[in-house]
């Protein structure tokens, strides 16, 4: 399906800027158990980008790919399967998962630390801004220095800095071989990850999972089994866990308590977690080579908020319990200042997706 | 107040800020201020503060803030579309004296580093602990890495290792009115806006960078060069196109034309076949099984693309050499004649072809050589035209001609600028690649960081009025310094 509704948008927004009325933006709805609602919007307009849908432009030699924000990422994601390309940010496929909504919010999967970020792939976007004024930042090519990088800016925004019509992202060739390799080894130490990481070898994804480190090796074949030769380990046959993390669906998730996500330098050493008011223990799981770190408890907020200041690390909360509390970690000082002026440059009304992101930086 | 008085003023100012030593104001002292790499744009402040700590730009910046001053930060001066051109109402802030690599922690594969440190020297640093920075702009010899954050650096291997931007984890700064502030982080990812995607390639607009960290990666152990000759630029363009969809993102994939090939092989002797209509340079790194594997592959390429010749470098000093002939193509170029002028436009990969015929066309239109030298991988072109501004119209032509390359450029859904920034030079270019709207969201982006516009004012983004009047596409005629300074 293929529709270009930008105009309607455009003018859907107009109207809303007019009126001063805060807008929500949706696309598939499928992270609405991101950010927070502090601040009563309950008269918000939703701005749904579900009809805003289609490929604008796909040449695989060119490793370039544009589309409207409202495409279903699964579709995107067969789009390219089927020219041997793929996303390499691998972000989370959630059922109903828009492109637009998954750059929003920056989401990026297993192997963001070894291919990159959505930031890092992002080459384009058009957006309308606060103002109501269509814009468009960057382009379809790979090196272009024209303007200031406003496209990368816009990803993981959570939309607080324009409504995305339409994004570029580089894209590249699925590896020739992926296979998973699992080594035991003591709980809670990235060492050995951090180890690999300087390490030249096609390693595409580390995690630690209790007592099983997997290493996920990607590329040519030959490459990939000269890795494997070199690394031992033991084979997995399903090519675990890696869609379970990207998805947030493995079983480590099942834990009813709130997830939350810290974000750390990969060397950090294992974060010390107070017990839950009942007394149950804090579960710790390891990606990105250990600097994505997945924790189910029920502790307050400001209690992972201080954990994660505490290591130079920022966390956020990938649950809906809690949303009348930040879900994000707190910004202050000089850069809340820089932060809050950006924000004001591209939506000086505070129209778009009020509170959600850093209510911080909306008051 | 006159301006020699203004001088004497501020000077006194400045020196109760930071030593006596530090603060030049002498026209002798000044000229080697005057001009960045692009020399045909000279201005001189009107003094020159060499802080050496970081308190100290923090002083210098409150002071300019207090006073409206405007001040423009320099790196080593190598940038070619004037960003470092001094303004000549203000001051001129070098930051040579931070050239110290504070920490490099090969345990962890980071490097703190102040911003006057050169690209290269972070990786010689780097590389007995088996690890390097990867972006390599040709210039890496000279030119900073705080200017290469500035302006977004890339280098021949940015196709598969990426752009400064993703190879720098955190930036301290300092705000306009001095306030010192560290963006992005040592994960890979930081609280709120990607604010550290911003300040890179901002060319000094918004803040003023005091350190850098930025990642290490692991030297790649096996590193081959393939050189592959073709009959026409067209067949070497497709065999671009065709290495990409067998799956495969080399290291770096060049391209040259034939007369750049012949300048380049004059200068380096470096083996190119002169006969060649185009010859692709293509570098493959990786383990040695994955570069075995893949030489193979592109070598059916270009057989099946019709190469004329097909040879891999069969020792480490002949790729080096075949690298050599190719970053040094431009002064090889500029002695065969005494004037060139580069443009730094990206293109969709797959208008080469359209491009380079036009550019053909418009080549003999003029009356005036181009040579090409292209990073084929991502689309950034640089076409030298070759003139003589000694012959009366012809640094006017070879203005026309590159503006109506840089239209093409746009024309194909390129950009004016791939790697050297707007600076002052293409700050018209701006109007006809951004509307109005867009333009104004730059301001807005600005002054966020400086609201009163004293960083590096009337750079990087045209105003609305300077637009109206410009009205069409028009570039400015440059030329490269310091030719034995690699390029490109």
């Amino acid at each position: 399906m293929t529709n270009d509704a930008s105009n309607e948008l455009l003018g859907s927004v107009r109207e809303h800027v007019v009126n001063e009325q805060p807008m929500h933006i949706v696309g598939g709805n499928s992270k609405a158990f991101l950010g927070c609602k502090l601040s009563d919007v309950d008269d918000a307009a939703t701005v749904s980008l579900n009809n805003h849908v289609g490929v604008v432009n796909y040449e695989p030699t060119e490793l370039v790919f544009t589309a409207r924000s409202g495409t279903l990422l699964s579709d995107v994601v067969q789009t390219l399967k089927q020219s041997g390309q793929q996303l390499p940010f691998e972000p989370p496929q959630l059922p109903g998962a828009t492109l637009g909504g998954t750059l929003a919010c920056g989401l990026s999967g297993p192997a963001r630390p070894y291919g990159g970020a959505a930031r890092d792939h992002t080459l384009g976007v058009r957006v309308i801004n606060g103002k109501g004024e269509l814009l468009r930042f960057g382009g379809e090519v790979m090196k272009n220095v024209a303007g200031y990088d406003v496209s990368r800016v816009q990803v993981g925004a959570y939309g607080t800095l324009g409504l995305l019509l339409e994004v570029s992202l580089k894209v590249l060739p699925l590896p020739e071989t992926t296979l998973t390799l699992a080594f035991e080894q003591n709980e809670h130490d990235t060492t050995p990850m951090v180890q690999l990481a300087r390490r030249f070898l096609p390693v595409t994804a580390a995690a630690l999972i209790g007592r099983t480190r997997y290493i996920r090796l990607a590329g040519s074949d030959a490459g990939v089994q000269a890795a494997a030769k070199e690394l031992g380990g033991e084979r997995v046959v399903d090519n675990e866990p890696w869609q379970g993390l990207r998805d947030l669906n493995h079983e480590f998730f099942n834990d009813p308590r709130p997830t939350w996500r810290i974000s750390c330098a990969d060397y950090t050493p294992a974060l010390t977690i107070p017990n839950d008011e009942d007394g149950q223990p804090a579960k710790v799981l390891y990606d990105w080579g250990g600097a994505q770190r997945w924790i189910k408890t029920s502790l307050a907020s400001h209690a992972l908020f201080e954990i994660a200041a505490n290591a130079n690390a920022h966390a956020t909360r990938f649950s809906t319990a809690m949303n009348n509390e930040p879900s994000h970690q707190p910004i202050s000082g000089v850069s809340a200042r820089l932060q809050r002026e950006l924000r004001t440059s591209f939506d000086p009304l505070r129209l778009f997706n009020r509170s959600r992101f850093h209510p911080e930086l909306d008051s | 107040m006159s301006r020699l008085e203004k001088r004497q003023e501020f000077a006194n100012q400045l020196r109760a800020l930071v030593p006596q030593g530090q603060v030049l104001q002498s026209d002798e002292d000044l000229r080697p201020y005057e001009s960045d790499g692009l020399t045909v744009f000279k201005a001189s402040p009107l003094v020159v503060v060499l802080p050496a700590t970081v308190a100290e730009v923090q002083a210098v910046l409150k002071w300019a803030s207090k006073n409206s001053v405007p001040v423009v930060a320099r790196g080593a001066g190598t940038g070619l579309s004037g960003g470092a051109l001094p303004h000549e109402e203000g001051i001129l802030l070098g930051l040579a004296k931070f050239n110290q690599i504070l920490e490099l922690n090969s345990e962890h594969g980071f490097a703190r580093v102040q911003p006057g440190v050169r690209n290269l020297a972070i990786s010689d640093a780097a590389r007995p602990h088996g690890l390097y920075y990867a972006p390599d702009p040709s210039s890496q010899i000279a030119c900073t890495i705080g200017g290469n954050v500035a302006e977004n650096s890339g280098g021949v291997h940015c196709l598969k290792y990426g752009l400064t931007v993703h190879n720098v984890l955190a930036v301290t700064v300092v705000t306009i009115d001095g306030e010192l502030v560290t963006i992005g982080a040592m994960g890979c990812d930081n609280a709120g806006y990607d604010l550290m995607a911003l300040l890179t390639g901002s060319e000094g607009m918004l803040a003023v960078t005091v350190e850098v960290t930025v990642k290490l990666l692991p030297v790649p152990p096996v590193a081959k060069l393939v050189m592959a000759a073709f009959d026409s630029v067209e067949s070497a363009g497709d065999a671009v196109g065709k290495v990409i969809a067998e799956g495969i993102i080399p290291a770096g994939l060049e391209l040259m034309d034939s007369p750049a090939i012949k300048a380049a092989e004059a200068f380096a002797h470096c083996g190119y076949p002169t006969d060649a209509a185009a010859v692709l340079l293509c570098e493959l790194d990786g383990t040695q099984a994955e570069v075995e594997a893949q030489i193979g592959r592109v070598s059916d390429v270009f057989n099946a693309c019709a190469a004329t010749q097909l040879h891999t470098a069969q020792t480490e000093e002949e790729r080096l050499l075949l690298w050599k002939g190719r970053k040094s193509a431009f002064p090889a170029v500029g002695r065969l004649s005494p004037d060139y002028y580069c443009i730094d436009g990206t293109i969709p990969r797959r208008e080469l072809s359209k491009v380079l015929s036009r550019m053909d066309e418009l080549s003999k239109e003029f009356n005036l050589r181009i040579a090409n030298v292209f990073h084929a991988g991502d689309g950034n072109l640089h076409p030298l035209i070759l003139y003589d501004a000694s012959v009366e119209g012809e640094t006017e032509r070879t203005e026309q001609l590159g503006s109506q390359i840089l239209q093409l450029c746009v024309e194909v859904g390129g950009t004016v600028t791939g790697e050297h920034g707007v600076g002052v030079e293409k700050i018209n270019e701006m109007c006809v690649q951004f509307d109005e709207a867009t333009l104004q969201q730059f301001h807005s982006v600005k002054a966020a960081f400086d609201p009163v516009g004293l960083l590096n004012p009337g750079k990087v983004v045209p105003t609305l009025q300077r637009c109206a009047e410009f009205g069409a596409l028009h570039v400015h005629h440059g030329q490269v310094p310091h030719p034995d300074i690699e390029r490109f």
